[in-house]
């Protein structure tokens, strides 16, 4: 069980190395999106946890 | 010359045209060659009864062969088989969990249902991006950001082991791999010059598997047993 909690910290620890140039990147260059935008994709996100969390009350 | 812009303008539209599909269709056929022989190994891996070992050695395996092999073989015909190599033992590595879930009362439910509800969250999204043609790049550092939050918990939890953060996590990494197949979806109906259809199946195939992976947690928890 220690090896699993070691393995899965060093796997996680190497996922943040490899993402992170992405996200420096991403927020330097990234495009930036209008209010409207945002309301949009936000409301699909919450449409997902809406439905999610109708999965789990059907369990 | 200026009667002739027009027609321009519309042979560089029809042949972006052309290749957004080309990119679309070779995507999804891929990824739907890879989800069968993802769930074929899923299958072969549950039958064994793999020690739960397996998941972080297959997990990590297909990791680095997405860092440091699949950059170098995506644009050949190589990278094809790459893509099965990485699908395949993501599969076969999600046999001990699988196993872990069907030996509840109502594992089968669960597993049925998260496998469902992946379904239908992957289709919905993916349609709707595919059917508005919205850009969602814009969403990219926000996803990204949201993304390294979820592993520094992930990492603190696997000491700490609150399983309200765990489950906080799981609901956390739903969101931010939907917003993942917005963003992904998008990028290869307004970037089809940039985006590889190698590198596309693999970024959906993962934004999917993350999604079941977490609300198999989640169902799990919320279920009786």
């Amino acid at each position: 069980m220690d090896w699993m909690k070691i393995g899965s910290a060093v796997l996680l620890i190497m996922m943040l190395f490899m993402v992170y140039p992405r996200v420096k990147h991403e927020l330097k260059h990234g495009k930036k999106g209008s209010q409207k935008e945002w309301i949009g994709g936000l409301a699909l996100l919450g449409g997902v946890a809406v439905f999610v969390w109708l999965l789990a009350k059907s369990m | 010359m200026r009667q002739n812009a027009p027609v321009i303008e519309r042979t560089r539209t029809s042949g972006q045209s052309i290749e957004i599909n080309k990119v679309l269709k070779n995507t999804y056929l891929l990824l739907s060659a890879t989800f069968l022989f993802s769930a074929a190994m899923a299958t072969v891996s549950t039958y064994l009864y793999m020690p739960p070992m397996t998941y972080l050695i297959c997990i990590g395996l297909s990791f680095a062969i997405i860092w440091f092999v699949l950059p170098r073989t995506a644009n050949s015909g190589s990278g094809v088989l790459v893509v099965f190599a990485i699908t395949g033992l993501m599969g076969f590595g999600i046999g001990p969990l699988l196993n872990q879930y069907l030996a509840m009362s109502n594992g089968s439910q669960i597993v049925g249902t998260a496998l469902g509800g992946t379904g239908v969250i992957f289709f919905a999204l993916s349609g709707y991006a595919l059917m508005t043609k919205k850009d969602f790049s814009f969403m990219g550092g926000f996803l990204l950001v949201g993304l390294m939050i979820a592993i520094v918990a992930s990492l603190a939890n696997i000491f700490l082991h609150i399983s309200g953060l765990s489950l906080a996590i799981s609901s956390v990494v739903i969101m931010i791999m939907s917003g993942f197949i917005l963003y992904d979806t998008s990028q290869m109906i307004h970037k089809p010059e940039s985006a590889n259809y190698i590198l596309m199946t693999v970024s959906l195939f993962l934004n999917i598997f993350n999604i079941f992976i977490s609300l198999l947690h989640i169902l799990g928890f919320s279920s009786d047993d």
